[in-house]
């Protein structure tokens, strides 16, 4: 049996399939959910488990994402955090990078500092750009600093030593002195973190890991204990905000590698069910509750940076946090995102959500706010029979409610708001899309939009129609998409390191040499924890960020040839000149510069290939649940065709208007769009402007 | 289709989308760090007689440079000979859009069929546009004629033929052609974008829904804002403040304003402020129009895209000939230090009756530094020029926020150490909140910032401008002021010399460049600071305890 677990804000979902192991076949995926548990999330984890009846002695394996670091980083419920950086230095954490999104906002204020600045303190030592110690590190200070944490009820320390990517010793020295001197506390120094430059944005990621440390080791601690109390002999897993799972063992050491495990998760399983269909070109959209998020996935390859904030908005710079995370945009648009009129006249949704509680006015829950999803309901693309999964009978009352007070600042009819509600929500969706597609030098007509979570369905036809993507795709288990993702990753572990290099001919062997310390490193790594390993049990992919010299920002390409030992310049060179021009429009004769070395390194988890979605034969009128009346905004209000997607079988043929309905799906279609089933039981919609084009 | 109202309003943030689509255009496209990482451009698109429909910014300072641009181009040129292919290029300071010669207009009339529709416009910091300092960029200048090239409203395309001799004449006129010739071809490209945008949304919605679109669009930008002046008190508020040097050793300079509310129509009134000055700190009435609408966006609404409905109740009156409105041919490369200063003084003059939007005075300055010099390990050249964070004001209910960029910047980065050191021959020995008297508070100023370079290469050259080196950032309801901006040359014998302006000052080896970035004034009586915050600023060393003693009137328990 292998299961994966993801911990949501409502509901924690669990996503399991059967493997025979004699034969290797797998069986049907299966999935439940359950309540999260808040604040001791793994009681749901381990509820989800004994729901479904499943004995974690049965368990082959388990992955799980866990919330745990983002839920104490937004939620400020991390724990009291010391900083040590070199003399002179401290404040950089406040200074942080001294930019004003919000213009014209005289009354900004920058976001607080996780450290108080009699928290940070600072010891003597320097280390050139070149990584030569002009300063061995004066540890003297150390025992009188630690008194004064301990006095303060300090629980973690974070140390950031500048230019301590490239020579990371006296960093080294100071830990190994603390712990020492103070064997209980957490500690983590930058070079654990981030071998990258910049050193404010290292800085804070080394503080938000150390604040969080102790909570996330409590919690997976916790979390294996039960387990294996229960009968499971292996250890979970846990899921990485890099698309990649990793140990325990290794998450507990550097905890804000989890800091995005879910939409990762997500993303990841669209690029790999994408491979598995042919499709490799993919905008990818999750729409959840409060927010969408958006990516795009080039060659089956998914972006992964470096360069992500958490709390960051057009008004707010947020918080960096320098670790591998799959590039996504993500904006205050779900199905819980509020409809309300500013004193304009004008109509907006979002970035407000009724959250999950009280959650749209349509569950009764208490919401007296219209948002998309009541729009949803009031246009008839939400079945109000089957509402949340038939669960409950909408609250119209409430729904009238909420509508009344934007029908009378607009003076319209409630399904005339709805319309517009819809209209909006998916012209802010239609922007982020933008964001990822148009604005990178991609044309979104070379790509199909596949979209999951629990409006993805729901919305995806129209943005296609807005975008001109030709074709959308809506995946088996689209709303527990990133549990199931989990099962489709495999190990990995990202290792950077920034590092000026020219790439030029007599560069090769040196950039073959840095190559060589990483992998070195990987295959430490990962043998550290299980049976030794050799180079050729790791999956090795060579990445170099680079830039033309004189210029600033940089682009991630391969590293030709290094797999092989042999570096292949010019043909380096050639994809960069390529992927430049296509970012930033132009190429130049300058030299080339390496800026950061990227080795990804993953242990393949095996996978038993996605199964066939079984085929009995039956008629596609044997579908058919019936028919209503769905309004389809531009479109008009047609009579459409409902079927039940459980009963739908691979190579089944329809046109809109219809809707297709699973328990937690709803996937709209207007009229004259294709919808083919593929032999997964993966929805294909083939928009009419192609097709009739 | 239905519900049109809505239609309207997704082609009205279409149009506002267009600002920003336009601005990660430039983004992509431009060679030059000062627009990619400085972000000192702004772009947008203005209707067809240049009403402001939606821009896209990185700094706070250009908000008046786009529209009246395309209100000067049609004064210079009748309707008919402005057709399909065309593209303008200007950035004469002294007319529609004008800072100084360093920021380029580059604007593309749009036309449906035979019609002019709109107008797409980009206006951006080029690296060099020729004249007697490198960068364009001097303090020492005393006429237009020496601080570069200067383009009143000509046509760089014309009907889609570009203009080679006047490619000919820019290259043939800076140091560094091909960075210029490239910042041009972005901002054209970036104006494309938008004009390409713009035409989809003709083509989608017709022509007549579009401009409904943007008069709409226009008028909600006057409903939210009117709805906003209407909550600031009516009255005469009054205020000065100088500049303090020109550069040349002139000064101080006064600035005087008389801002008049009456409910729906605000007038900010600068006459009375000094004569423009000698050397290159004046700024010409579109600057100080572009400074104006800047502080009146802050306190009307901040929070909407700015567009010309917004600026219908602003009215900036002022004299011909003064520091703020200077005449041909004074010299203006310099122009932030005026314009800053008016908009300080607006600020100074209306914070009393708006004290959740305006915090008490900052740095004001962009404390603009450049150091150049060969560096120690390739021997090639390197010039930096950044721009500084300081101390920001303290609010009524808050304390001043600390290391923030100056108001007229906005999305700007301080450039990281572990960068800088590896890119120039200087090595950063602290970068920290310093200890200065002042912004003393029952609300704090925020901390300024004390940076020091230490000189890694032979020698090297500081040239340096900023604005509250003698005089200080001002105080709210009996805080007290803040601190000064300076730099210090700290010399091998121990001498240290101060410096409020000056231009490559030589700074050998191992010598120190400190910089002080100013501390942003108090709010209310520093006795009426709470204990408890007190004895915490203490703690945390953001007040000694000496300033607690004479400043707070603090005794040790």
């Amino acid at each position: 049996m292998r299961a994966a677990t993801d911990v949501g804000g409502t509901f924690t979902d669990l996503v399991y399939y059967e493997v025979d192991r004699a034969t290797g076949q797998s069986g049907q995926v299966r999935i439940a959910k359950v309540d999260t548990t808040p604040p001791n999330f793994e009681e749901g984890v381990v509820g989800s488990l004994a729901k479904a009846k499943i004995s974690p002695a049965d368990l082959d394996f388990f992955a799980h994402g866990a919330t745990v670091v983002i839920n104490a980083l937004t939620e400020r419920k991390g724990v009291k955090t010391a900083l040590i950086t070199t003399a002179g230095f401290r404040d950089v954490l406040e200074i942080a990078r001294g930019n004003r999104p919000d213009l014209f906002n005289f009354a900004f204020h920058k976001p607080k500092p996780f450290v108080e600045r009699h928290l940070r303190a600072e010891l003597t030592e320097r280390t050139n750009y070149k990584g030569m110690i002009e300063r061995p590190v004066d540890l003297s200070p150390l025992p009188d600093m630690i008194a004064a944490f301990k006095h303060e009820g300090v629980e973690a320390i974070a140390i950031v030593f500048l230019h301590s990517y490239i020579n990371p010793q006296n960093e080294q020295l100071a830990v190994d002195r603390i712990r020492k001197l103070w064997p209980e506390v957490s500690i983590l120094a930058s070079h654990a973190v981030s071998r990258e430059w910049r050193e404010y944005e290292r800085t804070s990621t080394t503080v938000l890991s150390a604040y969080v440390h102790p909570i996330a080791e409590r919690y997976i601690g916790t979390l294996e204990k039960k387990l294996s109390d229960q009968g499971f002999a292996g250890k979970p897993f846990m899921m990485q905000s890099n698309g990649g799972i990793t140990t325990a063992r290794a998450a507990k050491a550097n905890p804000i590698t989890m800091v995005e495990s879910g939409p990762a998760s997500g993303i990841f399983a669209a690029a790999y069910v994408g491979e598995a269909i042919g499709y490799h070109n993919l905008i990818v959209l999750d729409i959840g509750g409060t927010t969408a998020k958006c990516t795009l996935i080039e060659e089956g390859q998914v972006k992964v940076t470096t360069e992500y904030y958490i709390e960051r908005d057009g008004k707010n710079p947020g918080y960096p946090i320098q670790t591998p995370v799959s590039d996504i945009v993500e904006i205050g648009n779900g199905g819980g995102s509020i409809a309300w009129v500013d004193v304009g006249g004008k109509l907006h949704v979002g970035p407000h959500s009724a959250a999950a509680r009280p959650g749209p006015a349509a569950y009764g829950h208490g919401g007296t706010k219209a948002t998309t999803t009541d729009a949803n309901l009031v246009l008839g693309r939400i079945d109000p029979a089957s509402f949340v999964g038939g669960e409950r009978e909408p609250d119209w009352k409430a729904v009238d409610a909420a509508f009344a007070p934007l029908q009378l600042a607009l003076d319209m009819s409630r399904e005339e708001v709805a319309r517009g509600i819809i209209r909006i929500a998916n012209a802010n969706m239609t922007r982020a899309l933008r964001l990822v597609s148009t604005n990178k030098g991609h044309d979104p007509r070379d790509f199909s939009l596949m979209a999951f979570g629990g409006g993805g369905a729901m919305h995806a036809v129209a943005l296609a129609e807005e975008l001109k993507v030709p074709h959308v795709i809506i995946p088996v288990n689209s709303s527990v998409f990133s549990a199931w993702g989990m099962l489709l990753t495999d190990l990995r572990r990202d290792y950077l390191r920034t590092r000026m290099v020219p790439l030029a001919s007599g560069s090769s062997s040196l950039i073959r040499d840095i190559f060589g310390e990483l992998e070195s490193e990987a295959l430490n790594d990962y043998s550290d924890e299980d049976q030794p390993l050799t180079r050729q049990d790791i999956a090795f992919e060579y990445l170099v960020d680079m830039r033309y010299a004189g210029q600033q920002h940089t682009v991630k390409v391969p590293c030709t040839g290094a797999n092989v030992g042999r570096i292949d310049i010019d043909a380096t060179a050639a994809s960069f000149h390529a992927a430049h021009e296509k970012r930033f429009t132009y190429r130049l004769d300058s030299a080339i510069e390496l800026v950061n070395f990227h080795l990804v390194a993953k242990l393949v988890v095996p996978k038993p290939p996605l199964s066939p979605k079984p085929k009995t034969g039956r008629a596609l009128a044997d579908a058919i649940k019936g028919q209503r009346q769905v309004d389809y905004d531009v479109h008009g209000v047609h009579t459409a065709t409902i079927y039940d997607g459980l009963l739908l079988e691979p190579d089944m043929e329809f046109h809109g208007p219809a809707v297709i309905q699973e328990p937690s799906v709803t996937c709209v279609i207007p009229p004259r769009h294709r919808v083919t089933i593929d032999r997964l039981g993966n929805y294909h919609i083939h928009l009419s402007f192609v097709e009739e084009a | 289709m239905t519900t049109n109202i809505f239609t309207l309003d997704i082609i009205k943030d279409s149009l506002v989308a267009v600002g920003e689509e336009m601005f990660q255009a430039m983004l992509r496209t431009s060679m030059s760090p000062i627009i990619y990482e400085g972000t000192d451009f702004a772009v947008g698109a203005t209707d067809a007689t240049g009403n402001l429909l939606a821009q896209g910014n990185g700094v706070a300072a250009f908000l008046a440079a786009l529209d009246t641009a395309v209100v000067s181009t049609l004064d210079h040129h009748d309707l008919d000979e402005i057709k399909p292919g065309d593209v303008f290029i200007t950035n004469t300071p002294y007319e529609g859009g004008g800072t100084h010669l360093s920021d380029v207009a580059i604007l593309i009339p749009v036309f449906h069929e035979t019609t002019l529709i709109a107008w797409t416009v980009n206006k951006a910091h080029w690296t060099e546009v020729g004249g007697a300092q490198p960068g364009s960029v001097s303090s020492s200048s005393t006429e237009i004629y020496q601080e570069g090239l200067r383009f009143t409203f000509i046509k760089l395309y014309e009907e889609g033929r570009i203009n080679q001799a006047l490619v000919q004449v820019i290259r043939d006129n800076v140091r560094l052609p091909d960075s210029t010739i490239g910042d041009m071809h972005a901002g054209v490209a970036a104006a494309r974008v938008g004009e390409k945008r713009i035409l989809e949304l003709v083509a989608k919605y017709g022509a007549p829904m579009v401009l409904q679109a943007m008069d709409e669009l226009l008028d909600y930008g006057e409903k939210m804002t009117r709805a906003a002046l209407a909550t600031i008190p009516s009255g005469v508020y009054e205020a000065e403040d100088i500049i303090e040097d020109d550069g040349l050793g002139n000064g101080p300079f006064a600035v005087k304003i008389k801002v008049t509310i009456t409910g729906d129509r605000l007038i900010a009134d600068f006459t009375g402020s000094a004569p423009q000055a000698p050397g290159p700190v004046n700024t010409t009435y579109a600057g100080l129009l572009t400074g104006a609408r800047c502080l009146f966006k802050a306190i009307t609404d901040p929070g909407i895209p700015a567009n010309g409905g917004c600026f219908r109740m602003l009215e900036v009156v002022c004299p011909p000939g003064t520091v703020l409105t200077a005449q041909p041919p004074a010299p203006v490369s310099m122009n932030f230090q005026a314009r800053n200063a008016a908009v300080d003084v607006f600020w100074k003059a209306l914070a009393p009756v708006l004290p959740q939007r305006l915090p008490a005075g900052h740095q004001q300055s962009v404390c603009a530094t450049f150091i150049s010099g060969l560096h120690p390990d390739t021997g090639e050249l390197f010039v930096i020029g950044e721009p500084l964070v300081g101390g920001w004001g303290a609010c009524h209910d808050s304390d001043g926020d600390a290391g923030q960029f100056c108001s007229s910047n906005g999305e700007t980065y301080n450039i990281p150490c572990e960068l800088f050191e590896a890119r120039y021959g200087l090595q950063v020995a602290q970068y920290a909140f310093h200890d200065q008297d002042g912004g003393a508070g029952e609300y704090r100023g925020g901390k300024g910032v004390v940076l020091d370079y230490r000189v890694t290469a032979e020698r090297a050259f500081l040239t340096y401008a900023a604005a509250r080196t003698s005089s200080r950032p001002w105080a709210l309801s009996g805080g007290q002021e803040g601190s000064n901006n300076y730099a210090e040359v700290r010399r091998h014998g121990g001498d240290v010399e101060r410096f409020g302006m000056c231009t490559t000052v030589p700074v050998e080896r191992d010598e120190v460049i400190r910089i002080y970035t100013a501390t942003g004034g108090g709010y209310g009586d520093p006795r009426r600071r709470p204990r408890e915050l007190l004895e915490k600023d203490i703690k945390n060393g953001f007040v000694t305890t000496a300033q607690a003693t004479r400043d707070y009137g603090y005794e040790p328990a």
